[in-house]
């Protein structure tokens, strides 16, 4: 065994998927360093990267697989586990129909794992009912930018930021999110570059930002549409882009009509000047990019707000240049390469779509089953399915709903309701407690495989130390279930499903490992084995011929604040953690760092309610109710209210709404109503006192 | 006590086999685009003319994480030591300077038994530096390129040749096992050896001195201001402290499994609020400036005060690493030309 060995490998937590070195000596995992010729963090990471080497070994880790019997976990071999589960799913198909039963693919896990899945519940289980987690961030840009352009994805290259003039962030607190994106952004601005940050509380980015608009929550379709019609009106429009390259501007001229900045500045609390200069710097600069993340996803106009960045993107002309474009930040690290392999309800690897009998006949004939006509369920359609009855099983994979999911009190009832829950982690989380099986998982330590980050880049994960204890890589467990089902898959290694991928899948024609190998990964679209990977989208032509306007209206968020519920509530990530906080809270260092949930309140309101920072109080929705520390801090403003939803002991998600975005069903996590209370102290004075004699202690 | 010797570079393969043999060997190895230090398998793989981003060896002697005791039933307390033997090869002399200081604060006073023991077990041999980085400044504060001592093995490469000079009694004795792979030095190749240490001082891109920087904060003139412009860039990585030669910040934490408990520590860092966090949860350095501010002055400061030379080699790794670029060769020029316009 090698005594010190170093392994190149891609960092498990967000989308900017970083190179990193993962440090082995004699086959245990002692730690981690940068890669300094990695184009996305040259010998830089953030916190949770320099520390990404301890929840592998954490003692929590499920080192073996569980049955549920009488109400308790029992240890048990694969063998007994896999016959099971496989046992279980046939059972249910046969009775209710392959569409009883539900699966949760994970955005955690590589790419081949989430073809495999995708291929398991379509070919094996017969069901179009697999999503992921993406469906509660991205989905809305999935479905708003392939509509307008015909690829959701990232259009420019990380390492293109720093030669930008404009950057207009909306929506994303960059350099906690996703820091070494910020690190780029802020390089652009110590070389020029004007940055314009768009964010109703005030991120550290902002601290940077030339201008800062501080919008209302929610609304950003008006905002966007504002800055567009003073873009119109003053003959900013790139008018030979939009003739040559687009359609369908002059309905969505007519619309724009209505976003009067007068109008604007009532709905968004922005002043007509600062639209104003907004509009211009950003229509008149060439090398504009624009980014937003959660803030424009996470609501119920979530796909109305991508198709209004879109929109802009197109009147400007800014989009198929280096250094210009748009770029959804993806937030996980795999994100992108669970949407690209089809893990979603609607569509095969590639974005091919299952109503597509041409697409259908393709993976038909290549897996050698019938596959299924019908788009399947959603994550919280698949939720409230299992609430009705309509959804029987339910098989999990690296993700933990009741954490994750708006309004957990009813995703808790439903997960209750399900005949079988299988739960296939690395760690223990919430949903397990619900679970009939548990199958052990590896972490991103002991496999192979790719992730692709946010600017489409397929990176190989190297495996730096064999499994622990009894766990399995997730493509392993799948094909052995799938075999157990009566289909087999045949694979040597991942490289080889890989090599399938590349088969079916036009954008990963070329993506063979051996060639990921030899470079810090390439871009999708990369259709051959001689392809160079794309590092910017939509050159010479937009991905589907012709960039289509879209027509946006501005909606108010579903729930807004009242006399009873007079905050609006906001929830999102904060730096030290990480989603469910499976890895990091359990990484010593960050954990220690942020161990407590809190809420942040802007001063003015907390002096009115009589809240004193660091003092608990009680933050109450319609839908449940939490306890937390206050933070009392200017960068949420006044009638805003910010919660980080890593904390099961405080969970932000008991609050929120699950109102969904009518066309992708993405929850509206950015907005809801709630009310927000001090904790009366009980009086802590000893109600009798004893007073005690000195004379009596005295040790004679 | 310094002894000099010749090794043709022919024997340097030889030599370098000879030395695994007896321990395990270390060095700079070219992998996926990147140089990093580790185990070497074969010979003539070994990096020796490192243009840029060497790692520091710090984690040879302090592991970023490392099994300190083994608890079982509750009482039975085992202490895990690595007693492994080991030769670190291609260390720059910055680094070895750095030793130095990580010397003074683990062996001095009280005597760390982790770092002693791995310290006694590791042999360093250093290579003079003749292709310094852009971001490199040692040379203006005496830790490079090369040293007069303080060494374990010096190598200066001479073209055909290595000068060759071992720094104690426990080196010279490393050279005298294979001593005939080494030749006495001529006087000419000490003249070569000069003439590599002036070349190498000429390459130098940059020239700090952090004497003026001390004094000017010394004199107050560092206003809060400047502190508060420098924190407001900073990401929070940590990446300056992990990657720092001679930062010393650890934390201890159990890892308490079905079968014993693991006592591990974890290098952690000063950067962070929870790093003072005291009982009750109360942050004393909960503002951002303060922890900022009070890197710097640890190095600036405090360490020239207490250990009499600064918390900085100018090695330039904080420069590579830092995402907000608020590292301490930007700092201190940053600085001087804040005093030039005093």
């Amino acid at each position: 065994m090698i005594a010190m060995d170093k392994i190149l490998t891609v960092c498990p937590y967000c989308g900017c998927g970083c190179g990193l070195y993962l440090h082995v000596d004699r086959g245990r995992l002692v730690g981690v360093s940068p890669s300094k010729s990695h184009p996305v963090n040259r010998g830089s990471l953030c916190v949770k990267g320099w520390n990404a080497h301890e929840f592998v070994i954490h003692p929590d880790r499920l080192l073996s697989p569980m049955i549920k019997d009488k109400g308790e976990f029992r240890e048990c071999t694969w063998d007994i586990a896999l016959d099971y589960v496989a046992h279980r799913l046939m059972e249910i198909r046969d009775r209710h129909g392959p569409d009883s039963i539900g699966i949760l693919s994970s955005a955690k896990c590589t790419n081949e794992e989430n073809y495999l899945m995708m291929k398991f519940a379509r070919a094996v289980v017969g069901t179009n009912n697999i999503d992921h987690c993406a469906r509660l961030c991205h989905s809305s840009t999935v479905g708003g930018l392939a509509a307008a352009f015909g690829s959701g994805a990232m259009t420019n290259s990380i390492s293109e930021i720093r030669d930008a003039k404009v950057l207009f962030v909306i929506g994303s607190n960059t350099t906690e999110q996703h820091p070494m994106i910020g690190m780029h952004m802020l390089d652009a601005v110590d070389r020029g570059a004007i940055l314009i940050v768009a964010d109703p509380r005030r991120p550290q980015i902002a601290e940077f930002a030339h201008i800062h608009l501080r919008h209302k929550p929610g609304t950003d379709v008006a905002l966007l549409m504002g800055i567009m019609h003073i873009i119109v009106n003053e003959g900013l429009v790139d008018i030979d882009f939009v003739r040559r390259r687009t359609e369908n501007f002059d309905t969505f001229e007519r619309i724009l009509r209505d976003f009067h900045p007068h109008a604007v500045e009532r709905i968004t609390g922005v002043g007509i000047e600062e639209i104003r200069r907004v509009a211009r710097i950003y229509a008149m600069e060439k090398r504009s990019m624009l980014f937003y993340a959660m803030g424009i996803t996470q609501h119920i106009t979530g796909v109305d707000n991508v198709r209004a960045c879109a929109n802009l993107v197109m009147l400007t002309g800014h989009i198929g240049l280096p250094s210009s474009g748009i770029n959804p930040l993806r937030g996980q690290n795999n994100v992108q390469g669970a949407c690209d392999m089809g893990a979603l309800p609607n569509v095969y690897s590639g974005y091919q779509t299952v109503t597509n009998p041409r697409a259908r006949r393709k993976f038909e004939r290549a897996w050698k089953r019938k596959l299924p006509l019908k788009p399947g369920l959603t994550v919280v359609e698949m939720t409230e399915a299992a609430y009705e009855g309509r959804l029987k099983a339910l098989y999990i994979m690296g993700e933990n709903p009741l954490l994750s999911d708006p309004d957990l009190n009813h995703v808790n009832e439903a997960m209750k309701r399900l005949d079988l829950l299988i739960v296939q982690d690395i760690f223990p989380n919430e949903t397990m407690q619900y679970a009939h099986v548990v199958l052990p998982a590896c972490s991103f330590a002991e496999k192979d495989g790719t992730f692709t980050n946010t600017e489409r880049r397929v990176q190989l994960l190297r495996k730096a130390i064999e499994p622990l204890g009894n766990s399995r890589p997730d493509w392993e467990i799948i094909t052995e279930l799938s075999r157990r089902m009566g289909y087999d898959m045949k694979y040597r290694g991942t490289y080889e499903i890989m090599e399938e991928i590349a088969l079916l899948t036009p954008s990963y024609g070329g993506m063979l490992h051996h060639r990921l190998r030899e470079v810090h990964g390439l871009q999708w679209p990369c259709p051959d084995v001689a392809h160079p990977g794309t590092p910017f989208l939509h050159r010479k032509k937009i991905a589907k011929g012709l960039g289509t306007f879209i027509t946006v209206e501005f909606k108010p968020p579903a729930e807004l604040p009242d006399d009873e519920y007079p905050f609006i509530l906001t929830t999102g990530r904060i730096y030290f953690h990480y989603h469910t906080g499976t890895m990091c809270r359990r990484t010593s260092v960050l954990e220690r760092e942020e161990p407590e949930c809190y809420v942040e309140i802007n001063p003015d309101d907390a002096e009115v309610l009589h809240i004193k920072d660091k003092s608990q109080v009680r933050v109450s929705s319609r839908r449940g109710s939490i306890t937390v520390f206050a933070r009392v801090t200017d960068r949420t403003p006044q009638g805003v209210v910010f919660i980080p939803f890593h904390y099961s002991e405080a969970a932000a998600n008991l609050l929120t709404n699950a109102a969904l975005d009518p066309t992708v069903k993405i929850p509206e996590y950015k907005v809801c109503a709630v009310k927000v209370e001090p904790l009366i102290k009980e009086d802590r004075r000893p109600r009798s006192i004893k007073i005690v004699d000195l004379e009596d202690l005295r040790i004679t | 006590m310094t002894k000099e010797w010749i090794l043709p570079k022919g024997h340097l393969s030889y030599w370098l086999r000879q030395l695994r043999n007896t321990a395990s060997l270390i060095a700079p190895l070219r992998v996926d685009g990147d140089i990093v230090f580790k185990s070497l398998e074969n010979i003539h793989e070994v990096s020796l003319d490192n243009p840029a981003l060497l790692p520091s060896p710090k984690e040879f002697l302090f592991p970023q994480q490392e099994s300190l005791f083994w608890v079982e039933d509750g009482t039975k307390v085992r202490q895990l030591y690595n007693n492994e033997k080991r030769f670190v090869f291609g260390v720059r002399s910055c680094d070895i300077s750095a030793l130095r200081l990580l010397d003074r604060f683990y062996l001095e006073g009280y005597e760390d038994p982790y770092y002693s023991l791995r310290r006694k077990n590791t042999v360093f041999i250093s290579i003079v530096c003749n292709n310094p980085d852009p971001t490199c400044f040692c040379i203006g504060l005496g830790t490079g390129p090369y040293l007069e001592k303080g060494f374990d093995i010096q190598l200066t490469d001479l073209g055909d040749r290595y000068f060759v000079q071992a720094g104690n009694t426990k080196a010279i004795r490393i050279i005298r096992q294979w001593k005939f792979l080494f030749n006495k030095p001529k006087r000419v190749d000490y003249e070569d050896q000069y003439e590599v240490f002036l070349s190498s001082k000429a390459r130098f891109q940059k020239r700090i001195s952090l004497e003026n920087v001390r004094e000017y904060i010394l004199a107050g003139k560092v206003k809060d201001s400047f502190w508060g412009s420098v924190t407001e860039r900073c990401f929070e990585c940590g990446g300056c402290v992990y990657e720092c030669p001679l930062c010393t910040c650890f934390t201890v934490t159990d890892r308490v499994y079905s079968f014993g408990i693991d006592r591990v520590r974890l290098w952690d860092t000063c950067l962070f609020k929870g790093f003072t966090r005291m009982a009750g949860g109360i942050l004393p350095n909960e503002k951002k400036i303060l922890r900022t501010k009070r890197w710097y002055y640890h190095k600036l400061i405090h360490y020239p005060d207490v250990l009499g030379g600064f918390g900085c080699v100018g090695c330039g790794r904080c420069t590579v690493t830092c995402p907000g670029k608020i590292d301490m060769a930007t700092i201190a020029i940053k600085l001087r030309d804040l005093q030039d316009n005093d």
